[in-house]
């Protein structure tokens, strides 16, 4: 649809000429009269908005339904002409700009109608001022047709019946004042619930909306009850009336506006951003503050967060809707916005194009975090597998060979009782092998330990400690403050801590005694071992101290080494416990 | 003597059954798991129970929960737990709950079946056995400078391992190939030093001394 404004106008001015003349030449018969300055106000608003609308937004609806709204209100005026066709038909057509109005104000600001109660109102709205208004023409003419003194001649009278004509019209007015006071609930509860952008956005039609329903439900009711009121309750809705097509283009005139905040975007992006101030300027210039961002991550495939967490794309009716940016066919970022900003789709696109290349630098970034993220993880899964293998390892032996040397342990016993007395030479022989398997025996089980262990996952990481310190080759004060169970993970990654420390300490420390603390604040186990030795410990490559700091690490804690030479080695670990 | 014994691994509870058979024992019943054991032990009320310390369903310290559980149920029948690790701890536990008939023995040293005899022999009287390994990982504990244990003699540490070992003053006399006299009188030098309240009874002294060694 294209408007053709100059046509348009030079009709819109001839019928604004003959509306008010109509106007100023009536007679007082009739209170709901609007008199010629009311007349070309609000035809003019009507229809110099609509086309002002029309202009800026072709493919909104609201633009031509606001122009023929206007050409109605003064096609209405034509009641008042004394030529029977003209008058015929102005009296048809007299509240038809009313079913415009109504949609006018329903349908913004995206001039669809949505739901079924809307379509439902519209109806109605057209039975009643249409439908009735010609069923009461054909029965009524004259007072049946609420003219009080020289009115034009009724064209499609068939029966003439005044009584039941007016009792028709007052059923129209009836029925205007129920769905005026409905369409009053209908769009303030709608802007109850309309989030803050929307919300914004509707205020000034729903406020020039609303009053202009009221009005006109005051208007019929005062009609109803034989105009006490006169002409006042009129005079006021149409006044109303003129408000609403300059509440519309008002508001459609500041989204254009906010269309100018690009610009500042574009200035405030050309210094270096932060991920939070991007979101912020972008908030901005879109004036919804609920914003937030989202890049493609393409090693999966999926949107991730600025600091590389996963964000999923929202589903239809989250009351969240998402717009994809993108450069040269490949996806950079997605916008999670108000429902709001659909209706203002250029707005978001010239936002989109401004921050492209911010959005591009933020996606490499986020690309990175998130890469980040998937190291620390696999990482950690590293260390679990580690630990798994451990276990099974651990098992096989206890099960297994640990088993097979025990049960052979007990052959040779069985073998030494019953070797007769005359075999004598054979006791030493037997005895050898006993002592072997008893070495080979402990030489396992300090393997196994080591491996993994077994009283750690049995008691506790108090317990283990305890025992791993009563093992130590110095002597080890523990001070543990520790009184619940950690994950696993935690607690094994403590317990290597800690053994590999304290040989370490024995090894290389020189030192006479070590002290250790635990302690657990409901977030965090904190491990320090600390000896009184030589000092002078770095963590190098292949270092027993570096597998330490890996396992921390893994776990997302914080390794600290000090150990300045000759005033002993202090290792800390911070391990969180989520 | 009647003996159960319960260990989830056919092969060593099969080759223990028989070995002590050999030595002498009446073995009453073999058990696979904690459970069968205490069933075991209801039934029959051996003089002493060997149990594993490590079986099914957790594979973690089921055999010392059954031996807490039989010391309840019947106090006067001894529980040998058998171990493939040295666990001062486990051992510690097992002694604190009483150290009358209780025992803690690693697993290899039924090679020694004259050893495994006497060990299971002393239980079945009301007397306590822990370990060789366990004491001297007490024992030889690195400590402090200023210790008391590092005042004893040599031989004062052997007598005290022996005592922590369960064995009494005659026992550790032939051990040591000296008196008994000569035993008593290191026994009092140590309990002096150790400042421990000194108890005639051989069996009630292990947990004294085993505390003792746990605790500096």
């Amino acid at each position: 649809m294209r408007a053709k404004p100059f046509l348009l106008i030079s009709a819109a001015i001839a019928a604004g000429i003959g509306a008010a003349w109509l106007a100023a030449h009536a007679g007082a018969d009739r209170p709901t009269e609007p008199g010629p300055v009311l007349t070309l106000l609000v035809g003019t608003s009507l229809i110099g908005c609509g086309l002002a609308s029309w202009r800026t937004r072709p493919d909104n609806r609201l633009g031509p339904v606001m122009v023929l709204t206007g050409f109605a209100w003064f096609a209405g005026l034509l009641s008042e002409a004394t030529s029977a066709p003209l008058y015929t038909a102005g009296i048809a057509i007299e509240y038809v700009f009313v079913c415009g109005f109504i949609y006018i104000v329903l349908t913004f600001p995206s001039g669809q109608l949505r739901g079924t109660l809307d379509k439902a109102i519209i109806v109605i709205a057209i039975s009643g001022s249409l439908g009735l208004q010609v069923a009461a023409m054909l029965f009524g003419s004259g007072s049946g047709l609420r003219c009080g003194g020289d009115c034009g001649h009724n064209l499609i009278q068939v029966v003439h019946d005044n009584g039941l004509a007016l009792t028709l019209l007052s059923l129209q007015r009836l029925f205007g004042a129920m769905l005026t006071l409905t369409a009053v609930v209908l769009l303030t509860t709608r802007w109850v619930r309309a989030s803050a952008p929307q919300r914004r956005e509707l205020t000034w039609v729903v406020l020039a909306g609303d009053a202009t329903l009221l009005a006109l439900a005051f208007t019929v009711i005062d009609d109803l009850l034989g105009n006490p009121l006169s002409s006042t309750p009129a005079k006021i809705w149409f006044a109303t009336l003129a408000l609403v097509p300059i509440a519309v283009i008002a508001t459609f005139a500041r989204r254009r506006l906010a269309r100018g905040s690009v610009a500042g975007l574009i200035v405030q992006l050309g210094v270096p951003t932060e991920p939070a101030n991007l979101r912020a300027a972008l908030a901005r210039a879109l004036g919804d503050p609920s914003l937030d961002l989202a890049f493609w991550f393409p090693a999966e495939a999926r949107y991730v967060t600025a600091d590389g967490r996963p964000v999923e794309v929202p589903a239809a009716g989250s009351g969240r809707r998402s717009t994809f940016v993108e450069r040269d066919g490949t996806p950079i970022a997605m916008l999670l916005h108000d429902p709001a900003l659909e209706h203002n789709s250029g707005l978001v696109e010239s936002v989109c194009a401004a921050a492209g290349l911010a959005l591009e630098n933020e996606r490499l970034q986020a690309e990175l975090r998130a890469r980040l993220v998937e190291l620390n993880a696999s990482r950690g899964r590293l260390v679990e597998a580690t630990d798994a293998e451990r276990r099974r390892i651990e098992r096989d032996l206890h099960d297994g060979t640990q088993q097979r040397l025990v049960s052979i342990a007990m052959s040779l016993g069985l073998l030494e009782s019953k070797l007769a007395p005359d075999q004598s030479d054979a006791a030493p022989i037997v005895r050898e092998a006993r002592t072997a398997l008893t070495l080979a025996l402990e030489e396992l089980r300090e393997l196994t330990q080591g491996i993994h262990p077994t009283l750690l996952v049995e008691r506790g990481l108090p317990v283990a400690l305890e025992e791993l310190c009563r093992r130590a080759g110095l002597p080890a004060h523990l001070n543990v403050d520790l009184d619940v169970r950690l994950s696993d993970q935690v607690e094994t990654a403590a317990y290597y801590f800690v053994s590999e420390a304290l040989s370490n300490a024995v090894k290389h420390s020189h030192g006479n005694e070590v002290r250790i603390d635990v302690s657990y604040d409901g977030h965090t186990l904190t491990v320090e071992i600390a000896d009184d030795g030589i000092g002078g410990a770095a963590i190098g490559p292949g270092s027993g101290l570096r597998g330490l700091a890996d396992r921390v690490e893994a776990l997302g804690g914080q390794f600290t080494l000090s150990s300045p030479p000759g005033r002993g080695t202090r290792l800390r670990a911070e391990i969180p416990c989520a | 003597m009647r003996v159960a014994v319960g260990d989830d691994a056919v092969i060593l509870r099969e080759g223990l059954a028989r070995l002590l058979q050999e030595a002498g024992f009446e073995v009453v019943g073999v058990a696979a798991d904690a459970e069968e054991l205490l069933e075991l032990v209801d039934r029959s009320e051996p003089d002493v129970a060997i149990v594993d310390i490590r079986m099914p369903p957790t594979h973690t310290d089921e055999g010392l929960r059954a031996a807490k559980a039989i010391r309840e149920a019947h106090p006067a029948i001894g529980i040998l737990v058998l171990s493939q690790h040295v666990h001062a701890r486990y051992a510690i536990e097992l002694l604190s709950s009483g150290t009358d008939g209780v025992g803690y023995l690693l697993k290899e040293r039924v090679a020694d079946l004259d050893e495994l005899s006497a060990s299971v022999r002393r239980v079945g009287q009301g007397g306590s056995v822990l370990d060789p390994a366990v004491v001297s990982q007490l024992v030889g504990r690195r400590r402090q400078a200023d210790n008391p244990l590092e005042h004893l003699t040599d031989r004062e540490r052997e007598v005290l391992a022996l005592m922590a070992e369960g064995r009494s003053n005659k026992a550790i006399a032939e051990r040591l190939f000296v008196s008994e006299h000569t035993v008593e009188k290191h026994i009092k030098n140590i309990f002096g030093t150790l400042q421990l309240p000194h108890s005639p009874d051989d069996h009630r002294r292990v947990l004294a001394v085993v505390t003792y060694l746990d605790s500096e």
